[in-house]
């Protein structure tokens, strides 16, 4: 441990293990194979500096002092697995000599830090197909994001042994449909890495919802998000739809202060306070995502980001230029294929830009595809309302209210319902 | 997901499980609540007492009244729960429907509302 180092805050220490844990995982796993173990290991290593280097300082190598822990972490966990004796001579000789917890400060010269970031590699195991889209998120967060069991169990609202059995069955999944810590092959990379966009936006939108006393745990899934998409950016500079992602995920953030009001409740995007948005989280975004357009393929990220800054740049609600959003939604349909969430955006859009009769008459036919959800109805009350259907409305409304899971939004189509004059 | 899986019971379901015939019905509940409790997705649960217990409180003209159990016997009757967390919807189904006890009388499974709420 170096001496000299200032006794370093939690939260700075926090983050420095954050951005390594990716790296230390990534240079044991290609050393010793074996993801399940080795993510075990880095787990507790992450554990054992965040109470250690707060106290005793950063080391001068914080990568080699976690790769180095971690290794012996690896080592004692099997060397107390005495059905795998045989492979604990070989991985034994092989490790650091000296077994104390912690590496002295010649850690580097003991464990030489290969130089390679393997993130990419780690989201797109994190987030193999086999697994579920909870499981995919909870491994990520713990894998790449570095954030303990507590913090994820704490983040999704369930009891902490609930999220470690979790994700040790997620591990466990991955092992059994014998994904290995290489790049997939060329011919399935571009499917792969779809779906570790779509994780990381799932990741953002779990934050990005909360509200109420939940919020404030469940925030740091936005965050973390924007962090992991950052880092993938940083892989793949040229990826037009990772910059996108990243464009979508701050133009929608940049909304959070002013989505719901001081009670907590939900304000809709037209009611919003746009002197509370965050500017320099749009100014970003827009930049990104006109920068995506510019010089990379056309994909459907890169069309949602760009239908956000069109909202983004509204000075108020009314200034909205729907006709654009409706002509993106074509775009984004083109680009896409059909998917029935922006069918419902696009109704929403229609009825702004040319009457809520040809919003509605957007609606026939997504009652099937999205038979699950309330949100068919809650469109359809916006644009009966719009049209002067005060009755209709309210059945919609009340419909959407009755399906809804959400106590925020059952308050909020409950209010709108109430709000119509009665016939 | 949290779902509360509600398990309906009728007046010979305890005798069905806890009588002579019962062991083994009763072994692959105690199995399935060991193997749900260890995969971390029962996060609550309770058994009712029988519904004689039962208890009926009321506000008449603003005074209370109590009384004894519901009035009419019900061929079923809520019996006991489980607080489940499930990574899907599929899963909570393939739960209950492992439940020996769905095997005679019904089980419910009902989404908890959650404090999520999307922009509007």
């Amino acid at each position: 441990v170096s001496r000299g180092a200032a006794q370093p805050d939690a939260a700075r220490v926090e983050d420095l293990l954050r951005a390594l844990a990716p790296r230390v995982l990534g240079a044991l796993v290609r050393r010793h194979g074996q993801f399940d173990a080795c993510e075990d290991a880095v787990q507790e290593a992450l554990l054992a500096a965040a109470l250690q280097w707060p106290r005793d300082g950063v080391p001068g190598d914080p990568q080699a002092w976690l790769l180095t822990v971690a290794g012996r972490r690896l080592v004692d966990g099997w060397r107390a697995e005495s059905a795998r004796r045989a492979r604990e001579e070989s991985v034994a000789a092989a490790a650091p000599a000296d077994a104390g917890i912690a590496p002295g400060a010649d850690a580097a010269v003991v464990a030489p830090v290969v130089e390679e970031d393997d993130t990419l590699t780690l989201l797109l195991l994190c987030c193999h197909p086999a697994l579920s889209p909870p499981s995919q998120l909870a491994l990520t967060l713990r894998a790449v994001g570095g954030l303990t069991t507590a913090e994820i169990a704490a983040a999704f609202l369930v009891p902490e042994a609930t999220m470690a059995q979790r994700i040790s069955r997620a591990k466990a999944s991955i092992k059994k449909a014998g994904a290995t810590f290489t790049p997939p092959p060329e011919a399935e990379r571009a499917e792969r890495l779809r779906v570790v966009l779509h994780v990381l936006y799932l990741m953002f939108n779990e934050g990005y919802v909360a509200s109420g006393g939940a919020a404030l745990a469940r925030a740091e899934l936005t965050g973390e998000a924007i962090r992991l998409t950052r880092l993938l950016r940083a892989q793949l500079p040229g990826d037009g739809e990772v910059q996108g992602l990243l464009a979508l995920m701050l133009l929608t953030d940049a909304r959070r202060a002013a989505r719901v009001d001081a009670r907590g409740e939900l304000v809709p995007l037209a009611e919003q306070d746009r002197a509370a948005w965050d500017a320099g989280e749009i100014a970003e975004g827009v930049a990104l995502v006109q920068d995506a357009l510019r010089r990379a393929p056309l994909g459907p990220y890169q069309v949602q980001a760009a239908i956000a800054a069109v909202h983004a740049e509204a000075a108020r609600a009314e200034d909205t230029d729907w006709p654009q959003i409706v002509a993106l939604y074509r775009v984004l349909e083109r680009v896409g294929g059909t998917n029935p969430m922006w069918k419902l955006n696009e109704a929403v859009a229609v009825g702004m830009a040319r009457g809520p009769a040809a919003g509605l008459s957007l609606l026939e036919g997504l009652d099937g595809a999205l038979a699950e959800s309330h949100r068919v109805d809650a469109v359809r009350a916006h644009l009966l309302e719009l049209a002067g259907d005060a009755a209709g409305a309210h059945d919609a409304y009340r419909a959407a209210a009755r399906r809804t899971t959400s106590l925020p939004e059952q308050r909020y189509l409950e209010r709108r319902a109430a709000a119509l004059p009665q016939g | 997901m949290k779902y509360l899986m509600m398990i309906y019971d009728n007046a010979t379901t305890r005798e069905t499980f806890l009588g002579p015939d019962g062991a083994e019905l009763m072994a692959e509940m105690e199995a399935l609540m060991a193997e749900l409790t260890a995969s971390g997705e029962v996060i609550g649960q309770g058994a009712l007492a029988d519904p004689s217990n039962t208890k009926t409180i009321k506000l008449v003209d603003g005074a209370p009244a109590v009384t004894d159990g519901p009035l009419a016997e019900a061929k079923e009757h809520f019996g006991g729960w489980l607080l489940l967390e499930c990574e899907t919807p599929e899963r909570a189904q393939e739960i209950a429907l492992r439940f020996p006890s769905a095997r005679f009388t019904p089980i419910e499974l009902r989404p908890l509302m959650n404090g999520d709420g999307a922009e509007m």
